[in-house]
């Protein structure tokens, strides 16, 4: 049973990953996909794992893979599925994870009446795992250029390559314009 | 199993110092001129980062010796001492921005004070500057000192309104006293027995002048004089006339 871990591997030079775990092929792909356009000093490295199967995060521990920096869950408010997913991945996450390096980004909350999911759930869920919640709309194209930027940022400070913020210091600061909904709930 | 198209797109560095991504190879588009310059930014770059990676690393070897707590805490306990953790980090930071920010005044102040000595002192700008700002506080400080008198002359304007309403307030209520005390006074007076016999007694009085009135014009009208000729008898038999309860 693999649970991902941060920090057990040692970090390639100048390169950052992330990782898109989601069940939709289409998002995720046109997601990497304009991370990469994004104008950055260091290499990116994008992984995208559409995880069809509900039980496990699948890890096959035989790919040389690189030391994840970023762990975004992907949840389609228009799915009940894909939420169901990404609690049931969760659990094979590394709570030293949650200490800034892990996100969660909600899609399709711009069509109300399509939302199968209500806003407050996917709300509850990262703060329970106290992480930041992001929102896009990914048929817009004027939406995802600035997402995709806010990743890049976030990816590049999770990985250490800004120095003097580390993963935790952003998510504090991530944190103080979500108190006001916090003292509501 | 699982369906696993992990997709890897690697994006080249750019050595060309445009900031690169879109797969091109930048190395062969003749960057070569000026390439020791990039090489030591790269350099540099990659300095930061290490340092950066290697101090997450500390942070996280330091974390795990802290010793966590055994006893299993209720969900609200842990959310409260998080929030307490958290609430240390701020203020760690916040006290951390402030020493900052007054060891870059002070460094500032110093940096000033060398360089008002190197310069001539009379003709820089620095001068000038300083000057007007003095001005300028001046200006502030008598302005202060103005509005702060007006202000104490409107408070003793409405400290004296407000003794002037008290006064007049007393006035009216002594005022209505006197009034209900003269009402009570005459009203006292009224239902005394003196005026109770009074009156009887006028009433008494009324009825004898009646009689007597009725007695003399009786004795008039049967003497049958002509009193309608004579002046002075018609006057007194009219005012006999005189109904004496309507006085």
């Amino acid at each position: 049973m693999s649970v991902l871990r941060p920090l057990d591997k040692q970090p390639g030079l100048n390169t950052a990953t992330i990782l898109l775990v989601g069940t939709e092929d289409a998002l995720l792909q046109q997601l990497a996909d304009s991370m990469l356009k994004e104008d950055c000093a260091s290499e990116l490295k994008v992984f995208s794992f559409f995880s069809h199967l509900a039980r496990s995060l699948p890890l096959p521990s035989n790919v040389n893979r690189p030391r994840i920096d970023l762990i975004m869950f992907v949840v389609n408010l228009h799915s009940k599925y894909s939420l169901r997913n990404v609690e049931e991945s969760l659990r094979h996450v590394d709570a030293t994870f949650f200490l800034g390096k892990v996100g969660f980004l909600a899609t399709g909350a711009g069509r109300e009446s399509h939302c199968s999911v209500h806003r407050s759930t996917v709300v509850r869920l990262a703060r329970t795992y106290r992480s930041p919640l992001l929102f896009c709309d990914p048929e817009v194209d004027g939406f995802r250029a600035p997402v995709a930027q806010r990743l890049v940022r976030m990816l590049q400070i999770c990985a250490g390559h800004v120095p003097g913020v580390s993963a935790l210091n952003l998510l504090s600061l991530l944190r103080s314009s979500e108190n006001p909904t916090l003292e509501d709930l | 199993m699982e369906k696993q198209p992990g997709k890897q797109a690697a994006t080249e560095p750019p050595d060309s110092g445009a900031g690169g991504g879109e797969g091109e190879p930048p190395q062969v588009a003749g960057a070569q001129a000026a390439r020791p310059e990039d090489r030591l930014t790269l350099l540099l770059r990659l300095r930061a980062q290490t340092k950066q990676q290697l101090l997450e690393y500390k942070s996280m070897v330091d974390a795990t010796e802290e010793k966590t707590p055994e006893q299993i805490l209720q969900d609200k306990q842990i959310e409260a001492k998080i929030e307490d953790l958290e609430n240390e980090i701020e203020e760690v930071k916040v006290a951390f921005e402030m020493k900052k920010l007054a060891l870059d005044r002070m460094q500032l102040s110093t940096a000033l004070k060398k360089n008002l000595e190197k310069n001539n002192p009379r003709t820089s700008v620095l001068m000038d500057n300083m000057k007007h700002v003095l001005k300028l506080n001046k200006l502030i400080m008598k302005s202060h000192q103005e509005s702060w008198d007006l202000e104490e002359k409107l408070l003793d304007v409405r400290k004296k309104r407000l003794q002037l309403k008290q006064a007049s307030e007393s006035k009216l209520l002594e005022i209505q006293t006197e009034k209900n005390k003269q009402k009570d006074d005459l009203a006292v007076m009224e239902n005394s027995d003196k005026m109770k016999t009074i009156q009887q007694n006028l009433q008494m009085e009324i009825q004898i002048t009646t009689v007597i009135q009725h007695v003399f014009q009786n004795l008039i009208l049967g003497s049958k004089a002509n009193w309608a000729e004579d002046p002075a008898f018609k006057e007194i038999v009219l005012q006999l006339e005189k109904n004496l309860t309507m006085i």
